[in-house]
Parts: C-alpha cells; structure tokens; sequence
C-alpha cells in the first residue's frame, strides 16, 4: 500500500514544552484522512513537522517515501497546504496572489484558480485587506487547491466559512480524492471531521488515542447500558461477571458490556423487576467528547484502550 | 539546487518598494543639496582666510582626519559623503528591508504561507539578498546621483574627481552592506522584528558613537576598529586617490562571513509563526 504520509514515532519537543510524542500516522494516496483534536493537542505541530518548518526531535516523518525535513522543497510541490491561521500579504489582491504564487511554484496555476474562486463565489480583483475573514479563507484555500497537488493538507480550513460554503467546499474535497489527491483535514470539529474523512486519527495531549476508520471507531465501541430497577431491586441483585458498572445504586445501573454480551446481558435481566432499559453503543459525538475531555495520560481514560489507543494497531495491521 | 525565485524576487520588491522609493528620494535630495551648498560655505570660509578653531575640530570629527590642510572639495564632499543624516538614513533602509525575513514574517504570520511553498531556505535566503541588493544599489546610487548633480552649481576647481567619488561610493557601498547584513543576521537569529532591529540599532549607533568619539576621546580608540565607520574614510580617499583595499576587504569580509552564518542558521532553524 502507498502511504501518502508516513510517520514513525515522531516526537518534537519545544524545551519543557509538550509538543507532539510518539506520533505515528500512515495516511494512504488517495484518502480523506481527518487529523482530529482539541485545541492545543498538537495537530498543528504535526502538521508543521511535514511540511518541514519544525524539525522532529525524535522519530521521522515522510511524505510520498521523502524525508519531510530534508526534502522539503521537492515534497512541497506536490503539496497543497493552508496554515491554521491564515495570513496573506495585504497588499495582494486574489489576482496578483494566484500570478505570484504561480510564479514562485514556477507553474501557472491562474486558469485553475480562477475555476476555483467562481465556485466558491470569489471576488478576486479584491485586496486582502479589504477581505473578511472567510473571503481570505477562500483564497488561502484556492491558493492551495489551485495547481492540483497530490496531497492536500489543510489546517482548520473551514474556520471562516458559512455553512453552506463548507459544504461545498467539502465536496470539492470529495471530486479531489475521487480523482486520487489525497485530503489531509485537520480539524477540532467532529462534524466537519465526521462529514468528510473515512479515517480518522484523534490526538490529545500530544499523542494519539485512536486511528482508525469512523465506522471501526463505532463498532469498537463497547455498549452501555443503563437499568431503572423496580422496588430498589438492584440493591439485591449482584451484578454480572460481563458488565462493568460505573453507576449503581439500588434504582439505577449504568455501566458497559463488551461486544458478544448483548444476549447473557438480556437473559440475565430476563425476568428481574426492570422499569426501564436503556442498552446502546455511544454516538460519535459522545465518543470523541470523551477522548477530548478526559485529563488523564491518553490511553488511560476515556473511552477503554480497546476504542481508542490499540484501535490504531488493530486496524493498521 | 535552484538558489533564486524570480517570484520571490518579485515578493521582495513589492514589499519594499515604497520604503526605498522614498529612501532614495531623500537621501538623493538630501545628498545633491549638501553637494551644492558645502562647497559654497566652504569658499565662503576660506575667502575669509579664518575659522574658528571650535569648527575646525568639528570638522576634523566629522571627515575623521585632519582637515587642515585639505582643499574646497576635498572637505566639501567628505562631509557631505559622511554627513550623519546620510548614514542614518542609509543604515536605516538596510535595517527595514532586512529583518523583514524571517523574524518580520513570523511576527505578521505570513511565513507559514511562504514556507508552504516549494521552495528552500537557502532559495528564499538568496533571492531575499539579491532583490535586497537591488534596492540597495537604487539607495546607496541616489547619494551618486544627488551628489553629481548638486554638483553642477558648483565651480569647477570645487568638484571633485568624479572617478574618485566613485570609490568613496564603493566603500560607502560596503559599510551600508555590512549593516544590512547585520539585519539579516539579526532577524534570523530572531522570532521578533523588533528585537532584530534593536540589536542592529545598537551596533550602528555604536559605531557611529565610536567613530566621533575616537578623535575627542583617547579610549575611544582601543575600540574604534569595532565600528564600521572606522572603515570608511571619505577623506582619505579624496586626498590620495586611491582605493582603501584593506577597510574594504575587512569590511568585504565580514559581510560574506556573516551572511554565510545567517544562510546557514536559517537553513538549520524550525521556524514558524508563534
């Protein structure tokens, strides 16, 4: 399998302060691929490591078989990039940005800039410093979109963008990778993350807690439930060997079951004094709340190492 | 490996072509004024066949060498060649185009843009040099120019030799080069403009201070090879003709070697915007 992005326990450190440790990412051609964490967590240094403008204290980095250090300058032609905070040269108006920016690509990438801009409805002869926000977004993002690199990679993009602007700029995204360029999309937002990107790596602190596809983070999941007894019943009910509890008192269980315990679990409930049962996977949203929130050293929280942490190493292998 | 980017080149004009437009509109005026007024004070002065002694020592401080012997165009031009407002004026432009990358770029947040381009460190290091160089030569030209043509109100026995001022140019040329060296070394070394610009300031004030200081002050001497200025002697030039190959080579020298330790340093350092 080609990666386009490959990383072996990349760590950059910044003196005392936490950088990124032990970072490893295999990103295939042709992949949406999300880079998904709270502010802070490190994306943005993991992204700055590939493209070359920090180099890793330890481990190593490559882009398309380059090293992202030493070969910067031939792994940044077929790159695409825009930076988390975008800021662009006043003095350019969208014009002069696609005619310099072309120029110092030594590429004419205005015929397709301008393709761009009209599908994402782009003043061009403005100057920047007459742009909003989302309008110098938009260029930043043609800028990066216009000469057709192999591998995208965008840092919060969207930030900027109205709601219906990010859509359809995601489905730019989805004809790019169609066509085999391949979408690096850091992002702290799920939604965005989950609307895009069949694959996803989430990291905190630093690190990162899962990697894997949408779908696999779902499904490894462990399900949780949640019992409303009658009459105080749970108080005489010992719980099973299969559940772990994380709530109980005499009305009421919470806990979790590993997959393949949804039938013991139901015919242990079977014929007890349940009011109400509550047994389900939890939603994306939930999941990566508690990926995000949780303030302990990543792999020991959250959600179990089995949803997260080892999900990398279950599905890479 | 590719070591100059025509539209990086571009990039670097644009963003100073407003401050050496009106630098060289200054310095030109400023220059052609000195270059048309001096003589005639200076006639003025010996047609009275007197100085007083105080203006002679602040004569002598200002061209760096006893003037007493020296003729019209000779004190005119050398003056009016190491006039302070001139050299600040020129150290000025070379300290605001310099520190402008890296340290100037990381502070407005543009560099993640630029470095996301395919190009080097030592590609954006040279052609920021070389579009420097070009803007330099319009800066450090219009003092030529003001000069040669503030000069044709003059007389004739006041002007000097023209082929000699053009090796006052030469070394002028030289120490404006060394400064906006210092710039380049500075901001490489820095994530701040400010602070680049400060540690520069710092070493031209310096060499300023020590150049007048040393013909006033005895212990000023010791040190006077530390200032830039004790490579550039207008003066000397004009008397004997000729050219000064060893401030030249000195002052040459350490230009290249402090540009090569900046090329160096900002291939080697992480850099990005804070």
């Amino acid at each position: 399998m080609a990666y386009a992005v490959l990383t072996e326990s990349l760590t950059r450190r910044y003196g005392s302060r936490r950088g990124i440790e032990d970072v490893n990412l295999a990103v295939t051609e042709g992949s949406l691929y999300g880079f998904l964490g709270p502010n802070g967590a490190g994306k943005t240094t993991t992204i700055r490591c590939l493209l070359g403008f920090l180099r890793a204290t330890t481990g190593r980095a490559s882009i398309f078989g380059l090293d992202c250090w030493r070969d910067s300058p031939t792994i940044k032609a077929e790159i695409g990039s825009i930076p988390g905070d975008l800021r662009l040269y006043p003095w350019l108006t969208g014009h002069s940005a696609l005619k310099l920016f072309g120029r110092i690509r030594r590429r004419d990438i205005q015929a397709k800039g301008k393709l761009l801009a009209d599908e994402l409805e782009l003043d061009l002869s403005v100057k920047v410093r007459q742009m909003s926000r989302g309008m110098r977004q938009k260029l930043g993002l043609i800028l990066a979109l216009a000469p057709e690199p192999k591998l995208i990679m965008l840092d919060e993009p969207s930030s900027g963008l109205d709601p219906l602007m990010q859509e359809r700029f995601r489905q730019m995204l989805k004809r790019m990778a169609a066509r085999g360029q391949t979408v690096f999309f850091s992002s702290h937002t799920l939604n965005e993350v989950e609307a895009l990107c069949e694959r996803v790596a989430i990291v905190r602190s630093g690190r990162i807690v899962a990697d894997a596809t949408l779908d696999d983070l779902r499904r490894q999941a462990k399900h949780e439930f949640e019992i409303v007894w009658a009459d105080g019943a749970g108080e005489r009910t010992a719980p099973p060997s299969f559940a772990t509890l994380t709530a109980q008192s005499a009305a009421r269980w919470v806990g979790s079951v590993e997959d393949g315990s949804l039938r013991p679990m139901l015919d242990f409930l079977a014929g007890k004094p349940v009011n109400d049962l509550r047994l389900a996977r939890p939603d994306l949203e939930t999941l990566f709340r508690r990926y995000y929130e949780s303030d302990d050293e990543p792999g020991t929280a959250g959600p179990s190492p089995r949803d997260g942490a080892n999900a990398a190493s279950e599905v890479r292998s | 490996m590719r070591l100059i980017n025509f539209g990086l080149l571009l990039r670097a004009w644009r963003e100073t072509f407003g401050a050496t437009l009106v630098f060289t509109i200054i310095i030109g005026s400023f220059g052609g004024l000195l270059s048309y007024a001096l003589p005639r004070v200076q006639e003025r002065f010996m047609s009275r066949g007197f100085i007083p002694p105080g203006l002679v020592q602040l004569r002598n401080t200002m061209m760096g060498v006893d003037s007493s012997a020296s003729g019209v165009a000779e004190i005119a031009y050398t003056m009016a060649w190491s006039h302070p407002v001139i050299i600040v004026l020129l150290f000025a432009h070379g300290i605001i185009v310099t520190t402008r990358v890296p340290s100037g770029e990381i502070q407005s947040g543009t560099l993640d843009v630029l470095l996301g381009l395919p190009i080097s460190r030592w590609e954006l290091f040279v052609s920021e040099t070389v579009a420097w160089l070009a803007t330099a030569s319009l800066v450090v030209g219009s003092m030529f120019a003001g000069s040669y043509i503030g000069s044709f109100w003059v007389k004739p026995e006041s002007q000097p030799d023209w082929s000699v001022m053009a090796i006052v140019l030469a070394n002028l040329a030289l120490v404006y080069l060394l400064i906006g060296v210092c710039g380049l070394l500075t901001s490489v070394f820095s994530d701040r403009r400010g602070r680049a610009v400060l540690f520069v300031l710092i070493f031209a004030a310096g060499s300023v201070l020590v150049n007048y200081l040393e013909l006033l002050w005895e212990p000023a001497k010791k040190i006077s090879f530390l200032s830039v200025l004790h490579y550039y002697r207008p003066a000397l030039i004009l008397r004997e003709a000729a050219w000064p190959w060893k401030d030249m080579a000195i002052i040459g020298g350490a230009s290249l070697a402090l540009w090569i330790i900046a090329g160096v340093k900002l291939a080697r350092r992480d850099l990005a915007t804070t």
